[in-house]
């Protein structure tokens, strides 16, 4: 194959990429924005859905991610130490635990919302909550937000860790101000991978968060998010379009914020990377 | 390691964990199953907290035959069931609410106007396969049925006398709208959904018809008047007499002052 042929196909590739993704949201900004107006950021839906907004939604869309980052982060971040810096010694045992993570982040959503419903709102006896559904997304996200983190963590030479050894460092102070930040880019990664995941899932949340639209009192509330609204909008709600594509164009507003936020906390976290005290 | 680096997040863990301890509505009930019913109780149950403040009415979602089971085992006071009770379910009390009727449907471009019951079952177990073959163009039939668990199904399959191993699908879907939009974006495509969402989205332009059967028009009008041959209850249902709240729900979803609700999700009010 020419050299030629070569750069016109990647060019063609990433192309056809690109313009998939804006055909998309140039779909759901054409269709969706009419309907959008401040008003259906602040007010509660009516008539199932086609009329009012999405306020109660949106919060207890954010509840359900809060709760899932709450537990997923020091979880996973604790699962890729161990990982990468504590399971060398145990090389069968650490082979396993990666194995069992790669088949859990293959597993369908839906495996997760009945395991959701059955341990947390059955079983702990959370019920259909903001609680529940927050902790079934942190079981579906921990298997790639740990295996990313491990990725960063592993990928720092190993002359980083004897440096620090050398400066009298403990293990722990090299993790906590050197290691997490050096590989805060995969984390970072990993954490956005894993909650895009989480903010477009349905099937996980329909048994465990719920279907309730009422605005959440507390967290073991049910509280329904965006992407279950989407769905049960456009596949259940007869009428229901325009008010499914301007949620759904709230939820991508939705992603690209928390992405970017991500990126600008990472990039501070960063920068402090080496401090006196 | 700095102390306060580790201080705010605990803070605002605890913060999370007693924002959880909050003390729940008095008096609240649990609705669960019928996705064709959860809009239509979800609306019914914002009414009903309006008019009795204090109550919470939760209302979820996932399919007639979680709306059996979970009234049963009392996960919920009341269970969503978008048919008749079958014989096995008679420790169950159904309340019906409304009727809706289900209609097969073919995209509009299709030139077929009517099947027999006996060209539908053909078609549903694959001994009809090409649409020439029941007086349309020379194109595949694409079957579209509805998933295991969804009332729709067991109606159409009782009706049909059919069994679900039987049926050749080449698509198998949940919800209405979704079987509205897949027979939409296929000419060749079968399916049955609820007429009275049919009937609207026919009207808003999308490209769907809505067949008679045995004569009778699908229209909401011949589902009210009784004579469309396939229609289905729309029932709340109990384990045996329900308590004090839980019957003032029903009675409230079976009266007059919800039948604008029940027409606003295209269902048809039951006579009373």
């Amino acid at each position: 194959m020419s050299d030629r042929a070569f750069t016109h196909a990647i060019w063609g590739a990433a192309l056809l990429v690109a313009c998939t993704f804006f055909w998309l949201l140039g779909d759901l900004i054409w269709r969706g924005v009419p309907h959008l107006s401040w008003q259906f950021f602040i007010s509660a839906p009516s008539n199932a859905g086609r009329a009012g907004g999405i306020a109660p939604i949106l919060v207890s869309t954010l509840l359900i991610l809060a709760v899932a980052m709450a537990a997923a982060i020091p979880l996973g971040l604790g699962a890729a130490v161990w990982l990468a810096e504590y399971a060398q010694h145990k090389v069968a045992l650490g082979r396993a635990v990666r194995l069992s993570l790669d088949v859990l982040a293959g597993v369908p959503s839906i495996v997760f919302g009945l395991f959701g419903n059955a341990f947390f709102s059955m079983f702990l006896g959370l019920g259909f909550s903001i609680l529940s559904g927050g902790l079934t997304l942190a079981c579906m996200i921990l298997p790639i937000f740990i295996r990313t983190s491990e990725a960063g963590l592993s990928s720092i030479g190993a002359d980083w860790r004897q440096s620090a050894a050398a400066l009298g460092m403990t293990r722990a102070t090299a993790l906590w101000h050197i290691l997490l930040r050096a590989a805060a880019p995969s984390i970072v990664a990993g954490f956005i991978l894993g909650m895009g995941r989480a903010t477009a899932e349905t099937a996980a949340l329909i048994f465990t968060s719920g279907y309730v639209d009422r605005m959440p009192g507390s967290l073991s509330d049910s509280g329904r998010s965006l992407a279950v609204h989407i769905y049960d909008l456009s596949m259940n709600v007869t009428g229901g379009d325009a008010a499914a594509y301007a949620s759904a164009l709230v939820l991508v507003l939705l992603i690209v914020a928390i992405n970017s936020s991500a990126f600008a906390l990472s990039d501070r976290w960063m920068t402090r990377r080496i401090t006196l005290s | 390691m700095k102390i306060s680096a580790w201080c705010k997040p605990m803070i605002a863990v605890f913060g999370v964990l007693s924002f959880v301890v909050v003390a729940h509505a008095a008096d609240r009930l649990m609705l669960t199953g019928s996705s064709t019913i959860a809009p239509l109780a979800l609306e019914i149950g914002k009414r009903f907290e309006q008019q009795n403040p204090g109550v919470q009415v939760d209302v979820q979602s996932g399919g007639s035959s979680r709306g059996v089971a979970d009234a049963r085992s009392g996960l919920a006071d009341i269970g969503e069931v978008s048919r008749a009770l079958n014989p096995d379910e008679h420790d169950l009390v159904a309340h019906t609410i409304a009727m809706d009727g289900v209609g097969l449907i073919l995209h509009s471009n299709n030139p077929v106007k009517s099947l027999s019951d006996d060209q539908i079952r053909a078609i549903y177990i694959g001994r009809i396969t090409n649409w020439k073959e029941v007086g349309g163009k020379d194109a595949r039939i694409t079957v579209v049925n509805k998933a295991e668990g969804r009332s729709t199904l067991e109606l159409f399959l009782q009706h049909f006398k059919l069994k679900n191993s039987q049926i050749k699908a080449q698509a198998v879907i949940g919800e209405n709208q979704q079987g509205i939009k897949t027979v939409a974006g296929n000419p060749g495509a079968i399916g049955y959904v609820s007429i009275g969402s049919a009937e609207f989205e026919e009207k808003q332009g999308t490209p769907i018809k809505l067949l008679p059967m045995n004569g009778v028009a699908a229209t909401v009008e011949n589902v009210r008047a009784g004579r469309f041959p396939l229609s289905r209850p729309l029932n709340l249902v109990t384990k045996g007499v329900p308590p004090a709240l839980a019957k003032r729900f029903i009675d409230f979803a079976r009266s007059r002052r919800v039948n604008d609700l029940i027409e606003a999700q295209f269902f048809v009010p039951v006579e009373r």
